[in-house]
């Protein structure tokens, strides 16, 4: 280990940072590849092989909270999804929405009247029937604690009305069809038991009664949890796996070495250069997959400044940028470059292949590049420089997070690639703090950033090109962060909101991507993969490039419920 | 005891100034939890969400006098505040999670390695030129220079890893539920000895030198001549006349180490999983929890100026001088 590496662990260590921090740290501490003896530690050995074993929080000790509807992350895992169940679940592989606690939904003639039927005969884990009035309840629990409303709901929904046990009804005040993930993804709470609840927002819910397939808390102690099987659950002879065990490792080291020793069954780690560090462990049961269906990694362009409000100057940047060699280096391989739609392999049904044509701008250029650089009348100077109007050199800052090593190396390449067409680029490096501030601000020239993650292209271009999103430079903007408005795309975001027509949403999604190609508003880098790590010496039937049946992450919840209850013991 | 008086004023505004110190250095960092909050979703929550965050957090954009006000009165009431990296938990329920497993691990390893790094100062200095004396200070210099985090992971990957012989990670094994059996001891002891080990070998050094550097003052002294002249015998020599006197600059070390202890060991609980305070730390600074944040300063603070009255009081024991006047 050089000591490079060990400074950058622990500066990373003492500097924190997110997800991104534990994965470099992870780098640094990678075991060599001859050394292993799987399963040789005492506590591997003792495992008991009826309970799965999974890693998805980085926690160094657990405090029991099993609240399923405050902030997503704090209470445990699976308790959105595994113990407290939504009403449909969105399937990103399939693209469709599965039945779950509602069996159907229909929309009225206008879209503003959203009617869901719910599954009969599902009972709480206390042995109640679970009905209608638990779904209204839960969304009147959200009205009244706006602390709770984490997906807006309230913000176009007017009303929920229970018509009779299995019916619900949802007013909206404005036709939106996109809304429909943020109603079913919710996870729904027992009236019964939450009537009493003096505050739900500080509420620990720590024995939890729910519909999921896991709700008995079968041993809770700082360093390991144990969940059983729900002995009411409504989908029978599920789950096949007797309980689920959650040892607490503080971050995607500990955790990547509990894979490495066959302790962990299931996990969602980022693991570098995974086939020689795990794979080859043992060929036969250590297994991963990390599909292309997580945000896309953006460079975004500050199109309130110039040069950059200048369309051609951002084409220019796109086609001056080496993807290829980003994926190489900086991912190791397990992505490809983005294309000019920008959009994940989440979204493959909704690409346009007329928009994709005219999207040469992802494509490394330099000629075109600097063609389309010296047409926008940034000349080269003596110096290899470029120099505006101005006479000014185009000088700027990349912006990226310290110790998100993936990032850094990624924009290391991009300020190379740039000096190349004349651009005087610059690498800054900032704690996670300033630079999530900078960017929402605005205040920045170019920067890395991710994309959001939903259903239909619907919320990925609003976020990018619509005038709603907008916020002046020097204010907080929570998306949108290039600043960058589209009265075209407006009017097609408004369209999406009232169609439930399949063919004109796809329409309209390809008319979108039009726009998004024509005006490069921000600079797509690659698609992120949605890790995932499964052992199958105890358990089986994990989702897998050949049985793609879910995403494998137990990270993306509510899609983690459909591995909850398909895997099943050897 | 004037002496020890005095001294408890001066520990009263030092904890004072500490409190303040702790209100002020986590506000005037930039962002706020609920976005950090926010971004670990990248993309996966909408824009609303950070309303959501703040309000459940309950951020005022009261005043930092009036923020400061509530800050210490809630403070004298026990009440440190709701974490917001392990919402809705209670800060002192967060930081009772690991407080004792950390007091465990760091008071073992400083007691041991004071203790052994004493002894064997002590013992290498009376044998002058010895084996002892001219092999271990290279050697536990060399091997102080490493940070402990590292030797962590070194001792981690070879004997956890690769041989198998101590355990990987956690307190105690995971098959064990806490309780006062021999079984839950030996697992508890099992878990310890590397991250101890880690501590103790990056420390050793310093505890042997230092002794052994006043112990060298210590032995030209004339009263040791006196000794040796009257015939005493050796080891009471080396212990009551030597050991004693060229004690005092290590128990003040001790002392400061002691309320380092909660602090000290943060790295090594993250190499070995254990479920301390350490990470708690951390996860503080990453989400800007600033009431654990606190609350985790609060008791290092406290555990500092805590050591620091223990070493007064030994002070006057060990050294008449420090009683006068």
């Amino acid at each position: 280990m050089s000591r490079r590496l060990l400074m950058m662990c622990l500066s990373l260590l003492s500097l924190g940072g997110l997800v991104h921090c534990s994965k470099s740290s992870q780098e640094g501490a990678k075991p060599a590849p001859t050394a292993a003896t799987p399963g040789a530690t005492p506590a591997a050995a003792a495992v008991k092989t009826t309970a799965l074993t999974a890693a998805q929080e980085q926690q160094a000790s657990w405090i029991r909270n099993f609240n399923p509807l405050i902030a997503p992350g704090t209470a445990r895992f699976p308790t959105r999804a595994g113990v407290y169940e939504p009403l449909m679940i969105f399937n990103t592989l399939k693209g469709e929405f599965v039945p779950w606690l509602a069996e159907k939904h229909a929309w009225s003639e206008d879209n503003k009247k959203l009617t869901l039927t719910l599954r009969s005969g599902v009972k709480w884990s206390d042995g109640q029937p679970f009905t209608a009035k638990d779904v209204a309840f839960t969304f009147e629990l959200l009205k009244k604690h706006k602390a709770l409303d984490f997906s807006a709901v309230w913000g176009f929904v007017d009303g929920v009305q229970a018509k009779d046990d299995t019916t619900v009804e949802f007013t909206l005040s404005r036709s939106y069809v996109p809304g429909l993930i943020y109603i079913v993804h919710q996870p729904i709470v027992p009236e019964h038991k939450w009537k009493d609840v003096a505050d739900p927002v500080i509420y620990k819910n720590e024995t939890p009664v729910a519909t999921g397939p896991f709700t008995e808390v079968k041993v809770f102690q700082n360093q390991v949890f144990e969940l059983g099987r729900n002995p009411n659950y409504w989908q029978k002879g599920k789950p096949a796996v007797e309980s689920i065990r959650f040892p607490a490792y503080p971050g995607n080291d500990q955790a990547n070495l509990a894979l490495l020793t066959g302790e962990l069954d299931w996990a969602g780690s980022f693991v570098p250069d995974i086939e020689r560090v795990y794979v080859s462990k043992d060929k036969e049961n250590n297994h991963f997959w990390f599909p292309l269906v997580g945000n896309t990694t953006m460079l975004y362009v500050n199109t309130t400044k110039k040069p950059f409000d200048d369309v051609r100057v951002r084409k220019a940047i796109s086609m001056a940028i080496d993807r290829d060699q980003i994926v190489k280096v900086a991912m190791y391989g397990y992505t490809r470059p983005a294309d000019a739609t920008a959009l994940s392999d989440a979204h493959n049904r909704w690409r346009n292949a007329k928009a994709l044509e005219e999207g040469d701008w992802t494509k490394l250029d330099l000629a075109k590049a600097n063609a389309l650089l010296d047409e926008a009348g940034f000349k080269k100077g003596e110096d290899g420089v470029r120099v505006g109007a101005d006479k000014k050199p185009l000088s700027f800052d990349v912006n990226v997070v310290t110790g998100w090593s993936d990032w850094v190396r990624a924009a290391q390449i991009i300020t190379q690639n740039l000096k190349q067409v004349g651009f005087n680029a610059t690498l800054k490096t900032y704690d996670f703090s300033p630079y999530f501030e900078r960017i929402q601000k605005g205040e920045f020239d170019l920067s890395m950033g991710w994309s959001s993650e939903e259903p239909t292209p619907y919320h990925f271009y609003r976020d990018l090109m619509s005038s709603e999103t907008l916020r002046p430079v020097g204010e907080i903007a929570a998306r949108n962060w290039h600043r960058f408005g589209n009265k075209e795309a407006d009017a097609l975001l408004r369209a999406f909101e009232g169609t439930t027509d399949e063919a004109e949403q796809k329409k309209l999604a390809d008319q979108m991507q039009v726009i998004f190609v024509q005006n490069a508003p921000s600079i797509p880098l690659f698609p992120g993969p949605s890790w995932g790590e499964y052992n199958t010496s105890r358990f089986t039937n994990f989702p897998s490039k050949d049985n793609p049946y879910a995403k494998l992450t137990p990270n993306s919840s509510p899609e983690n419920l459909f591995v909850l209850t398909e895997v099943k013991p050897k | 005891m004037r002496h020890l008086l005095r001294n408890l004023g001066l520990y009263a505004v030092a904890a004072w100034a500490s409190l303040t110190l702790n209100f002020l250095i986590p506000r005037l960092m930039p962002g706020d939890p609920a976005s950090m909050m926010f971004a670990r979703f990248q993309g996966q929550l909408q824009p609303e969400a950070i309303d959501a965050l703040r309000l459940a957090f309950g951020f005022t954009d009261a005043p930092l006098y009036q923020q400061y006000f509530t800050y210490v009165g809630h403070l004298f009431q026990g009440d440190l505040g709701i974490s917001v990296a392990y919402f809705p938990a209670n800060v002192t329920e967060v930081i009772a999670t690991g407080l004792g497993w950390t007091l465990l691990l760091s008071g073992i390893a400083v007691l041991i390695s004071f203790a052994l790094g004493t002894a064997l100062g002590v013992v290498a200095t009376w044998r002058r030129g010895g084996w002892l004396d001219s092999v271990m200070p290279p050697v536990l210099i060399f091997l102080g220079a490493f940070p402990y985090f590292w030797l962590a992971m070194v001792l981690l990957y070879g004997l956890g890893f690769v041989l198998g012989i101590f355990p990987l990670r956690h307190a105690y094994s995971d098959t064990l539920a806490p309780a006062f059996s021999g079984e839950f001891i030996f697992s508890v002891v099992q878990h310890m000895v590397l991250p101890v080990a880690a501590i103790v070998i990056a420390t050793l050094g310093g505890w042997m030198l230092s002794m052994r550097s006043t112990m060298v003052g210590v032995l030209a002294e004339d009263y040791i001549t006196m000794a040796n002249a009257k015939g005493l015998s050796q080891k009471r020599i080396m212990f009551h006349y030597a050991a004693r006197n060229a004690l005092l600059p290590n128990v003040t070390g001790f002392g400061m180490a002691l309320g380092f202890v909660l602090s000290g060991s943060l790295l090594t609980e993250i190499v070995f999983s254990y479920p301390g305070q350490g990470y708690l730390l951390i996860q503080a600074v990453r989400n800007q929890d600033y009431p654990l944040m606190q609350g985790i300063f609060l008791t290092i603070t406290l555990a500092v100026l805590a050591a620091n009255l223990l070493v007064d009081v030994l002070y006057v024991w060990l050294d008449p001088r420090t009683r006068a006047r």
